[in-house]
C-alpha cells in the first residue's frame, strides 16, 4: 500500500507520458494485484477472459477506477488494455504463463458406466443395430405360444393396434383366442430413467433388458387394470433386448367344453387393442417409435445401478481431475455390484462346467481378460499372480475368489485412472486413448489386437481405426451429448408456457418439438458427412401433426414426424428451431436476456461472469408501454450491467421475431418487432446483423465461432485442456475443419488422432511430422 | 394408584367403548405405548401346505386341554401343550375364481378376489385379492412404530413355489392387486439377509492388495499428479477404518452356513425345507423381521413326495374319492411330512434363546399353520385345518378347539389383536361382525 501512495505521488510530479504497465501498477495493481491476480480485499477475481482490445478499452474507460473520482482518460485506458491482454488477461497469455499439461485423470462417470457395462459385454456375442427398422412379430392361433399354432411372421413397425372385436388375421387367427410376441431391440437415445407402460385388457408380458424376470407382467388380469407400469434405469447410446407377449383369451385351466356351458368370459366385450409405450427421459409418455426399435436380437447390457455424484462441469465439459469420497464410495458400490452380477452370471459369462477340476484353468483365463481388458493391457505373469491366482487361492471358497477377483480389478487406480498403468508411449495407450476418445468406453477386441501387433504406430494407421470406429453407437451417442451440450439442452429444461397464451402448448407438444430437434441432429450424426454450416443453415424442420398445427404448418392432424420447409425467409437453422426459441424464455415473453447468454457463451463460445448483482427481471406490467427490447435495455443501462450485457442484449435481439414458443412474429404488442442486433468480434470489428438468419450466416462461416465449436468438441472429446496441446493445436484442428467442408465427423476423428498421439509427459505429437 | 397389567385392562376399568379404542390408542402419554414391543418381541409366521387335509386322521380326539393327536399331527406330540388346534372355521369368501383360488387368495386377505382373466377347474375366472393380507397389515402396524420397526418387518419365504406368478401361487398382498412373491431360492434368501456383511467381508480382504496397487502405480504419475492418488489413499484407509468399525457384523449371531448348491428341484424339497427354516430362526434372532410367511409349493401344488416312497403327486391324490384307502393313506403321510417341518421349525425356535433374555423364540412367536382347503376331495372351504403353535400372541394354548362355521376373518383379527393392534375390521366386513375370536386367550 505504501509503495502504491508513494509513486502515484511522484507520477503526480513528473512523468506525464507513462506505459500501459507503468499506469497499470499505478492505478490499478492496489486493487488488482500486481500481475491481475486479484486482490482479497480489493476486486478478489483474476483478470482474465477473452474481451478483446478494444473491448477492454471501453471498459476501462467506463468504469475505472471504481475506488476513486473521475475516470481513465481514453488514451490511458488503450494503453493498459494493451498492456494488460498481453500480460496476463487474454488466453494466450495466460497460456504463455502457465502451460496447460495434461492432467491425471480418473474416468467420468459416463466413462465409468460405459467401461462397466462394457467390460461385461465383451463376454457377450455382439449385437448390430441394423438397418431394419420395428419388432420382429409372431401370430398364434392360440392363447399359448405353441410353435405349431405360428400363422404369421412379420415385422411391426411399433406396436399400437386396434384391431377392435376382429383378429389381425382373421382368415388365421380367432378373434377370441389368439396370442402375439413382439421381440427384438430397443435404443435407448439418452442415459436416464425410463419408464414403459402396456396398455390393453388383455393378458400381456413386458421384458426389458432381462429375458427371465418380466418387467411387466400382467398375465393375470385382476379388476379394471388395463394399465401397466415398470421402469428402468438405462444408458444412452445402447441396444438393450426386448420382449413383449400378448394372449387374447382367458388363461389358467383350459377346458373349452365346460367353457361353453356355464364360464362367463372375463371382459366379454373388450376389445382387442395393445400399445407400447414409453417415457424417455425429458420426454413425455408417447408409443415407442419404429426408430427406436430393431427386429436385431441382442445380448442383455449390465447397467449398474449405482449413482454416481456428478463430474465437475465448471469449465464447460466433464472434468475428473478430483476425487471426493462419495466417487470412492461409489466405486466400491458399482464395484460390488459388478462382482455380484458376474457371480450370479460366471457360467454363461466364463464358460465354467459343473466339474470343478476343469474349471480352473478356464477361471483364470476369464479373468486374465477381465483384468487386460478392464486396465487396457497385457498382464504381466507377475500381475496375473498378484491380481487373479492370489484372490483365489486365499479366498475361503470359490464364490468369494470369484467376487474378489472382480472388487480388485475394478478399485484399481489401473481401472479407475486414465493413463498410469499403461507406458505412456505404448500402443496400448494409443488404443485407449482413442476409444475413450470416440466411444468413452475400453478398447474393444480389435483395437487391443492393433495394439498387441504394433498396428497403431503410424497416423494411417490410427485413421483407419477411428474410420471403423465411427459407425458405432456409442460415437453417435458422444457425438449426440455433444450437440445437446453444445445447444445448452442436455439439462432438463422448464419447457411450460402461460396456457391462457398458448393453449396448443401441452407438455406433449413440448416433448414433440424436442424430438423435432432430436431428429435434427440424429439425422446429421446418422450420415458422416454431418456439416457444420448445414446445421445452422438449414431450411426445413421436422414436424408432425400436433406440431404443425401450432406452428402453422399444413399436415394432416396424425401425421407422423416428416420434415418439411420451414419458413425461408425468416428461420435458418437449430438457431431458429422453435425448441431453444422456447427453452430460452419465459412462460409468457421472449427473453432477449436468456438467448444472448446462449448464444454468447454456447455459439460464441465467450466467457461471461456472473451478474455483480442478482436482478429480478423487470415485470412487463410496471412498463406496460415497453416493448421487449425496451424493457432489457432500460433495465440493462447501469455500467456495471453494460459489461456483459453490451454482447448480450444485441445478440439476444437478433431473436426477438420469435415468441415464448418460437413461433413467428412481427409484432410485440402494440410493437413494430426491431430485431436488429451486432456482435463485436475478438479482434475488435462490429458486426452488424438484421434477424436471426443474419446471426446464423455469422455462426456458420466466422472463424470465430468455428473454432468456438472446435473447442468445446474437443474438450467433450479428450476432457483435457486443448492448451495442453500445444498452442498450435486449435488453429491448426479449425483448418482442418474448413479445409474438410466443415465436417463433424473428420473433425472428431482428427480431434482423436491428434489427441491420441500425444503423451503426458510432453506436449509434442509422436510422430507429428508423418502427418 | 392402581397399578394396570396391560392396556386393554387399563381401558376396560376406564368402561370405554371399543368405538373410541383408535382415539386412545393414538395417545403416547398413556404410557403403554410400547407395552406390546419393550416388554417382550412379539413374531408370527404363517405356514402354508396345499390341498386340505384327510379329517379323521388330522383333527385330535377330544375337546379341550384333553386330546389326542391323530396320525397326521402325531409329530406336534413334544409341542402338544403350546399346541392350538382350532377345528369348524371357515373361509366364507365367496365371487370369482375357484376354490383352489380363493382358498389361498382369500385365506389371509379375508376378502374376495377380482373379476380376472385366469380361469380354475370351476367357476368364473378372477384376478388377485381386493384387498392387504393380515401378515402385511401386522407388519405395517410393527413398522409404523420405532420400537418394533425391523429392518424388512416380513420375511416371505417359500419352498418349490412354481416360477409363475398367478392366483394360485400368491398369498400374501401389499394391497388390493399387490401380491408378493415368496423367495424359494434359500441362496437368494440369504443373499438379502446377509449379502452385505459378505461383501464388506470380501473387501476387506483386497484391501492389502488393493494399497499395495495403489503404491505400485504412484510412482509412474508425475509429482504434479501425485497428490490425486495421496487423496484416493486416504480414502481406502478410511473405508479399511469403516470396515473395521463395523466388525462383526452386528447380526447378533452368527450368520449361518448354508450347504451350497442345493438345487430347487422336487427331491430336494425337504432339503430346501431345511435351508429355509434356518433362514427364517436366524433372520427372528437377528430381528431382521416379526413377521414371516413360509409358503410350501402352491394352492393346487403337485409335490412329489419319493421321499416318502409316493409316486403320485399331491393334488391328484387329494381328488381320491374316501373309498380310495391308499390314497387316504398316502395323504395322511404328506400330512404328517408336513407337519414334521412344522415341528422342526418349533424345535428351532424353542432351541434358540430370545436375545435379551427371556425363554426362546418359540415363546415369543406364533406360528399358524394353514390350507387352501378343508378337505382335497371336496373343495371345501369348511374346517381349514388352522393349527397354532408358540407362546406368540398369549393365546391359551395346549387346546384343542371345536367353533361351528365361525368365518375365519375372526381368526385374523385375533391375531391383528394379538399384537395390540385391534381393528374391529379385517376383510370382508360381513364377516367380522362379532369382532375377535372367543376362547382363544
Amino acid at each position: 500500500m505504501l509503495s502504491t501512495s508513494f509513486s502515484s505521488a511522484l507520477r503526480a510530479d513528473e512523468a506525464p507520458a507513462s506505459t500501459g504497465e507503468q499506469i497499470y501498477r499505478d492505478q490499478c495493481a492496489r486493487c488488482h494485484g500486481k500481475s491481475g491476480e486479484g486482490v482479497a480485499d480489493g476486486y478478489p477475481d483474476p483478470l482474465a477472459g477473452d474481451k478483446s482490445v478494444v473491448e477492454l478499452t471501453k471498459l476501462i474507460h467506463e468504469t475505472m477506477p471504481d475506488d476513486a473520482d473521475g475516470k481513465c482518460p481514453a488514451e490511458d485506458s488503450a494503453k493498459v488494455a494493451a498492456y494488460i491482454f498481453d500480460a496476463f488477461y487474454s488466453p494466450d497469455a495466460r497460456l504463455k504463463n502457465k502451460p496447460a499439461r495434461i492432467e491425471l485423470s480418473r474416468l467420468t462417470v459416463r466413462q465409468h458406466q460405459n467401461a462397466v457395462a462394457d467390460l461385461i459385454a465383451s463376454f457377450h456375442p455382439p449385437a448390430a443395430w441394423g438397418t431394419e427398422r420395428g419388432l420382429h412379430a409372431a401370430y398364434y392361433n392360440s392363447r399359448h405360444f405353441n410353435q405349431d399354432k405360428l400363422k404369421l411372421e412379420r415385422t411391426d413397425a411399433e406396436v399400437n393396434f386396434d384391431w377392435g372385436d376382429s383378429s389381425p388375421a382373421p382368415d388365421k387367427l380367432e378373434p377370441k383366442e389368439f396370442s402375439v410376441t413382439w421381440q427384438g431391440s430397443l435404443l435407448a437415445p439418452d442415459t436416464g430413467d425410463y419408464a414403459f407402460v402396456v396398455r390393453t385388457e388383455h393378458a400381456v408380458r413386458l421384458y426389458v433388458n432381462d429375458n427371465a424376470k418380466p418387467m411387466i407382467d400382467a398375465w393375470v388380469l385382476s379388476g379394471d387394470e388395463t394399465e401397466h407400469h415398470g421402469e428402468l434405469h438405462l444408458l444412452g447410446g445402447r441396444m438393450y433386448p426386448i420382449k413383449l407377449e400378448f394372449s387374447r383369451g382367458k388363461q389358467g385351466v383350459n377346458d373349452k367344453e365346460k367353457d361353453k356351458e356355464k364360464k362367463k368370459e372375463f371382459r366379454p366385450d373388450a376389445k382387442t387393442a395393445i400399445s407400447l409405450e414409453w417415457k424417455r427421459p425429458n420426454h413425455t409418455l408417447e408409443v415407442i417409435a419404429s426408430r427406436s426399435l430393431s427386429p436385431a436380437e441382442s445380448p442383455v447390457v449390465f447397467v449398474a445401478q449405482t449413482r454416481f455424484p456428478p463430474d465437475d462441469r465448471s469449465t464447460g465439459y466433464e472434468r475428473a481431475t478430483a476425487i471426493s469420497k462419495s466417487w470412492d464410495e461409489a466405486t466400491t458400490e458399482c464395484a460390488l455390484e459388478t462382482a455380484a452380477y458376474v457371480a450370479d452370471h460366471l457360467q454363461q459369462l466364463s464358460g465354467t462346467t459343473a466339474d470343478a477340476d476343469a474349471n480352473e484353468p478356464i477361471l483364470r483365463k476369464f479373468y486374465t481378460l477381465f483384468d487386460e481388458r478392464a486396465f487396457r493391457r497385457p498382464l504381466t505373469e507377475d500381475e496375473q499372480k498378484f491380481f487373479i491366482q492370489h484372490q483365489f487361492e486365499s479366498a475361503p471358497d470359490r464364490l468369494t475368489g470369484v467376487k474378489r477377483c472382480v472388487l480388485l480389478a475394478l478399485k484399481s487406480p489401473q481401472f479407475l485412472y486414465r493413463e498410469v498403468g499403461e507406458k505412456s508411449d505404448d500402443a496400448y495407450a494409443v488404443a485407449a486413448r482413442l476409444s475413450f476418445g470416440l466411444w468413452d468406453s475400453l478398447p474393444d477386441e480389435e483395437l487391443a489386437k492393433a495394439a498387441a501387433h504394433h498396428e497403431l504406430a503410424t497416423r494411417e494407421q490410427v485413421a483407419a481405426q477411428l474410420q471403423r470406429m465411427l459407425p458405432d453407437l456409442r460415437t453417435k451417442s458422444k457425438l449426440r451429448d455433444f450437440l445437446l451440450g453444445w445447444l445448452k439442452i442436455s439439462q432438463p429444461r422448464d419447457l411450460s408456457k402461460d396456457p391462457q397464451t398458448y393453449p396448443d402448448f401441452t407438455p406433449d407438444a413440448a416433448s414433440d418439438l424436442r424430438t423435432s430437434l432430436e431428429l435434427s441432429l440424429d439425422e446429421l450424426l446418422g450420415s458422416n458427412s454431418g456439416d457444420y454450416r448445414q446445421l445452422l443453415l438449414s431450411d426445413s424442420i421436422w414436424l408432425n401433426g400436433r406440431l404443425a398445427h401450432i406452428y402453422g404448418v399444413d399436415l394432416p392432424a396424425d401425421a407422423p414426424f416428416q420434415k418439411v420447409d420451414f419458413e425461408p425467409d425468416h428461420r435458418a437453422g437449430v438457431l431458429s428451431h422453435p425448441y431453444l426459441l422456447a427453452s430460452f424464455a419465459y412462460s409468457g415473453a421472449s427473453s432477449p436476456i436468456h438467448r444472448g447468454v446462449f448464444l454468447s457463451r454456447n455459439i460464441l463460445g465467450r466467457v461471461l461472469r456472473p451478474p455483480a448483482m442478482a436482478v429480478a427481471p423487470l415485470p412487463a406490467e410496471v412498463h406496460a408501454n415497453l416493448s421487449t427490447r425496451e424493457r432489457v435495455a432500460l433495465q440493462t443501462q447501469p455500467e456495471a450491467c453494460q459489461g456483459c450485457h453490451g454482447m448480450i442484449n444485441p445478440l439476444g435481439f437478433t431473436m426477438e421475431n420469435f415468441d415464448a414458443i418460437g413461433r413467428y412474429r412481427e409484432r410485440d404488442k402494440d410493437h413494430t418487432i426491431d430485431a436488429t442486433g451486432s456482435y463485436l468480434t475478438e479482434t475488435g470489428a462490429v458486426e452488424k446483423f438484421k434477424g436471426i438468419k443474419d446471426l446464423a450466416e455469422f455462426v456458420a462461416t466466422s472463424d470465430e465461432s468455428q473454432t468456438a465449436f472446435v473447442k468445446q468438441l474437443f474438450h467433450h472429446t479428450v476432457k483435457q485442456s486443448i492448451y495442453a496441446y500445444g498452442p498450435n493445436e486449435l488453429r491448426q484442428l479449425q483448418q482442418h475443419f474448413a479445409a474438410n467442408d466443415f465436417n463433424i465427423q473428420k473433425l472428431l476423428v482428427e480431434i482423436v488422432a491428434d489427441s491420441a498421439r500425444t503423451n503426458q509427459d510432453s506436449t509434442t505429437k509422436v510422430t507429428k511430422e508423418t502427418k | 394408584m392402581p397399578t394396570f397389567t396391560s392396556r386393554r385392562e387399563f381401558l376396560r376399568r376406564l368402561g370405554l367403548s371399543s368405538a373410541a379404542l383408535p382415539f386412545v390408542l393414538n395417545l403416547p402419554s398413556f404410557g403403554f405405548a410400547a407395552e406390546a414391543s419393550a416388554a417382550r418381541r412379539q413374531r408370527l409366521i404363517v405356514m402354508f401346505s396345499p390341498n386340505g387335509v384327510v379329517p379323521e386322521n388330522f383333527w385330535p380326539q377330544g375337546t379341550g386341554s384333553e386330546f389326542v393327536l391323530k396320525e397326521s399331527t402325531l409329530p406336534l406330540e413334544p409341542f402338544k401343550n403350546q399346541s392350538l388346534f382350532l377345528h369348524g372355521i371357515s373361509d366364507k369368501i365367496r365371487g370369482d375364481g375357484d376354490n383352489h383360488m380363493r382358498g389361498i387368495g382369500c385365506l389371509l386377505t379375508g376378502t374376495e378376489l377380482f373379476p380376472g382373466n385366469i380361469q380354475g377347474g370351476s367357476d368364473t375366472p378372477a384376478g388377485w385379492s381386493k384387498g392387504i393380507s393380515i401378515d402385511q397389515e401386522i407388519k405395517n402396524f410393527l413398522q409404523a412404530n420405532p420400537q418394533t420397526r425391523t429392518r424388512f418387518g416380513s420375511l416371505e419365504f417359500g419352498v418349490m413355489v412354481p416360477d409363475r406368478a398367478d392366483t394360485w401361487t400368491r398369498m400374501s398382498y401389499a394391497g388390493p392387486n399387490k401380491p408378493l412373491t415368496p423367495i424359494d431360492d434359500p441362496y437368494q434368501m440369504f443373499a438379502k439377509l446377509y449379502g452385505r456383511a459378505k461383501d464388506e467381508e470380501s473387501l476387506r480382504s483386497v484391501l492389502d492388495d488393493l494399497q499395495a496397487d495403489f503404491k505400485k502405480v504412484e510412482h509412474v504419475v508425475s509429482s504434479e499428479d501425485r497428490h490425486l492418488l495421496e487423496e484416493h489413499t486416504t480414502f481406502v484407509r478410511e473405508m479399511e477404518q469403516d470396515l473395521k468399525a463395523n466388525t462383526p457384523q452386528n447380526v447378533g449371531h452368527a450368520v449361518p452356513q448354508l450347504d451350497p448348491g442345493v438345487k430347487e428341484e422336487n427331491d430336494n424339497i425337504p432339503r430346501l425345507s431345511k435351508l429355509q427354516t434356518e433362514l427364517l430362526v436366524s433372520s427372528f434372532a437377528a430381528d431382521f423381521a416379526r413377521v414371516a410367511t413360509f409358503q410350501f409349493t402352491n394352492s393346487v401344488g403337485e409335490a412329489h413326495m419319493h421321499w416318502l416312497d409316493i409316486k403320485e403327486g399331491h393334488h391328484q391324490l387329494s381328488h381320491e374319492p374316501d373309498t380310495n384307502i391308499e390314497a387316504v393313506e398316502k395323504l395322511t403321510r404328506i400330512n404328517q411330512w408336513y407337519c414334521e417341518q412344522l415341528a422342526y421349525l418349533a424345535q428351532r425356535l424353542a432351541d434358540t434363546p430370545e436375545p435379551g433374555g427371556g425363554g426362546s423364540l418359540l415363546d415369543n412367536t406364533l406360528i399358524v399353520w394353514a390350507n387352501e382347503l378343508g378337505k382335497g376331495n371336496t373343495h371345501t372351504m369348511d374346517n381349514i385345518p388352522f393349527v397354532l403353535v408358540g407362546g406368540g400372541l398369549d393365546f391359551a394354548m395346549g387346546r384343542s378347539l371345536k367353533f361351528k362355521k365361525q368365518p375365519h376373518n375372526r381368526l385374523l383379527l385375533s391375531l391383528a389383536h394379538g399384537f395390540g393392534h385391534r381393528i374391529e375390521k379385517f376383510g370382508n366386513p360381513d364377516y367380522c361382525g362379532d369382532g375377535p375370536l372367543d376362547q382363544l386367550t
